[in-house]
This record gives structure tokens, sequence and C-alpha cells, in this order.
């Protein structure tokens, strides 16, 4: 076992740790931007746009992330008339992915505000989008603080699975290390606290916003 | 859009998607009992009383948890390659590990949930703290739990297509055969696709079923 492997090969490493941080962010801000749009199509959308959403996040949700990300890679292309490079697909797959759960999680953050706080906006004389934005939405949102950092941890973590394509994120780029210099032993250590840390500080941050923003009952 | 469907090549590659489903039914089942297991054991522990078993199932959520379930893969595969473990049961390691895990927080939220009375009034007709929590508290725990449970286990079938990148032929290896030799994409990802959502919505109908069930033959009882 031969611990030396990692300061040897850092900048590599630290180059698939940039690739991750950067896929993590878009993920995040594109996947909450989308799955807080598709979450209001799916409350409040006209008849047929929410049957649409709402079959969209079943199947999403019902697919395992890998078959999403090679739907993207392998069968986007020839439709769309575009080659997607692996981060790209990447990027797609992950925000199409994990929109649908936060979509879902909006529908519960929103389905948790009492329906008299709608009534109570709506008898002061708001209108149904008023009440929904200034009353409904930042009680909802301030509700789902713990599960969207959930769900931001997980993304995280998936974003490993972008190795798998070959995109040359953190994982994909400790394997490649491995595959030269093979010490399994001391990358895959690495590899874990890598992203150990990540996810707890995200956790950490996460359990700020919601001591800072939360309801207090 | 110019893409012509030719659903024939599902038909001809019946073989190899039947052997997928198998293999991904017989992983998903294995993990889910090994995580099962560890998720009770490790519950169970974080909801007792005494720091060293608290601090040493937290440890254990936290470390499984915060790890990429395609880590723990390579970690069994390539970490610990000197084992020779088959590429199968590294699978069922890793997922088993990685969702006991989220089993364990949901025990524990579930036997935390159960109120302290019951425990006492256990102890108190003469069970054991062992008969206690497995005829008293569990039942109760399952019963809230069942949800979050089905949830999960819906998860572990999802996952074990990662098992696909350590060469399993389970479902998703099957379809990327498919794929490899007829260029079939759609055909073959919509068709594993339908698969993975009827077995997904069987096993969490069915944990519902299990664990509902046994929760409401206690009320029948008291």
């Amino acid at each position: 076992m031969d611990f030396t492997v990692i300061p040897r090969n850092l900048p590599y490493l630290l180059g698939g740790l940039g690739v991750t941080l950067e896929t993590a962010l878009l993920v995040i801000l594109g996947g909450t931007a989308f799955g807080l749009g598709l979450g209001i199509l799916r409350t409040g959308g006209p008849g047929a746009v929410r049957l649409l959403a709402a079959g969209y996040i079943e199947i999403i949700r019902g697919t395992p992330l890998l078959v999403v990300l090679f739907f993207v890679y392998f069968g986007l292309p020839p439709v769309i008339g575009y080659r997607l490079s692996a981060y790209e697909a990447a990027v797609i797959g992950f925000i199409l992915f994990i929109g649908a759960y936060i979509a879902e999680d909006y529908r519960s953050g929103v389905g948790a505000v009492p329906q008299q706080q709608r009534e109570g906006a709506l008898a002061l004389g708001l209108t149904p989008r008023q009440a929904m934005r200034h009353v409904v939405l930042p009680q909802a949102v301030r509700q789902m603080i713990p599960t969207l950092f959930n769900q931001f941890v997980r993304l995280v973590k998936f974003t490993s699975v972008a190795a798998v394509i070959g995109v040359t994120e953190l994982t994909g780029a400790a394997l490649a290390v491995n595959a030269r210099e093979f010490q399994p032993v001391p990358i895959i250590a690495t590899l874990a606290a890598s992203y150990f840390v990540l996810c707890a500080l995200l956790s950490l941050v996460g359990r700020w916003l919601n001591r800072r923003y939360a309801i207090q009952t | 859009m110019q893409y012509t469907f030719d659903w024939s090549v599902i038909w001809r590659y019946r073989g190899t998607l039947v052997h997928g489903l198998a293999l991904t039914l017989l992983l998903s089942l294995a993990g889910l009992a090994a995580a099962l297991a560890i998720g009770m054991i490790a519950g169970a522990a974080g909801a007792s009383r005494r720091p060293a078993l608290k601090t040493a199932a937290l440890l254990y959520v936290e470390l499984a948890r915060n790890v990429p379930l395609l880590v723990h893969i390579y970690f069994w595969y390539l970490g610990l390659s000197a084992l020779r473990l088959p590429a199968f049961w590294c699978g069922v390691l890793a997922l088993a590990i990685y969702s006991g895990a989220y089993v364990a927080e949901i025990v524990r939220a579930g036997i935390q949930s159960v109120p302290s009375g019951q425990r006492a009034a256990a102890l108190a007709l003469g069970l054991s703290p062992a008969a206690a929590l497995r005829s008293v508290i569990y039942p109760q725990a399952l019963r809230i739990t069942a949800p979050s449970l089905a949830g999960v286990f819906s998860q572990l079938i999802k996952d074990s297509s990662l098992a696909s990148v350590i060469s399993v032929a389970e479902l998703t290896f099957a379809a990327g055969v498919i794929e490899g030799d007829t260029f079939r994409t759609f055909e073959a990802y919509i068709t594993i696709t339908l698969l993975y959502f009827l077995v997904v919505t069987a096993v969490s109908r069915a944990a519902l079923f299990v664990f509902g069930r046994r929760g409401a033959e206690v009320d029948r009882r008291f």
C-alpha cells in the first residue's frame, strides 16, 4: 500500500474534484429551477399539463439514474441532431432526474401549509396568485429546506455516476489513476473521504439554513 | 425527429432480458434482506441509551450515507480486490451497506416514535429487553415506518442498476448489450424502464402490505 500515489497525482485528482463541484453546482441550480417549475405545473397548471407533469415525475422516479443518463447520452443525440459531450449529457441527465424529485418535494411542501393560510389570504382580498406568492410559497419553501438539502447531498453523491459515461470527475479521475498505478486501497479511501467531506459540509449548511429560517412551531 | 421504432429486437433478445431481470431481482432481494438486517440492528443501536452503541451506529450511518454507492461498489470490487469477491457479491455488499444506513435511520426514528410506556409495560409484564424489542416495539415501529421503508426498497432496486459497471449482467447491463449489438437505444431502454417500473411498484406494494399487516395484527390484539 503506497499512499504517496495521492500527492503524486494530486493535480489530476483536484481537476476531477473541480469537475465534480462544477457539475454539482450546475445541477443544484438547474435542478432546483426545473424541479420548482415542474412542481408548480404539477400542482397548479391546467388539467392536461398537470397530467403530463405527473406522468413525467412518476416515470423518472421509477427509473434508475443510470438509465436516464444512457437515454440522454445515447438516445437524445439522434433525436435532437446534436452530439452531446459526456459532460453535457451528464449535467442534462442529472437535472432531468433530480427535477422530478424536487417537484415532488415541492408538492408535499405546499401541501403541508395549512389550507386556512390560503383561505385567510383570499378572505383578506389577495388574488389566488398573490396568496400563493406572498403567503403559501414563503412558508412552503422554508419547510422544504431539509428535504431540499437531502436532495442536494444525494445529487453530489450521484455525480459520481457520470464516470460511467466517461466524464473525468472525481470518481473518473480516481479510476484513471488507479488504472495507471494500481493502488486501489489508498485511492478508494481518498475518494470516499472526499465525498464524505463534501456531503457533510453540504448537510451542515442545510442544517444551519434550517435553524436560521425554519418556521418555529 | 426521425426515428423508426423496431420492437422486434426486444423479442429476439428476450433471453438476455429475462436473464438480466432475474439477476436484478436476485441482486435486489439479497441486498434488501441484508440491508434490512443491518438496518434493524444499527437502528436499534442508534435508539439505545448506551453512548457506545449510539456512537457506533451514528458513525456507521454517516460514513455509509455520505459516500456515493458507486464508490461503495468500487470499494469492494477494486479496493478489496485482494479478496477476489465475485462481482455479484460486491454489488450485494455495497447495496446492503449503503441502503442499510437509510434503513437504520428510519428504524431508529420508528423506535423512538413508539411511546416509552410500551417498553416499560412490556418489561413490567416480565418480557426480557430483547423480547420487548422484538414483540412489542418492532411491530409498531415497522408499521409507522412502512411507507419510508418501501421508499428505500424501491430506491435500492433502482440503485442495483449501478452493479452493471462492474459487469454484473443485470437488467441495465442487458440493455447495454442489446444497444451495443443493434443500436436500438430507445427500444432497449424503454423496455427496461418498464421492467424496473413493474418491479419497483410490486416490491413497494408488497412492503406496505407485509409491514402494514403486521402492525394491523398488533392493533387487533390490543
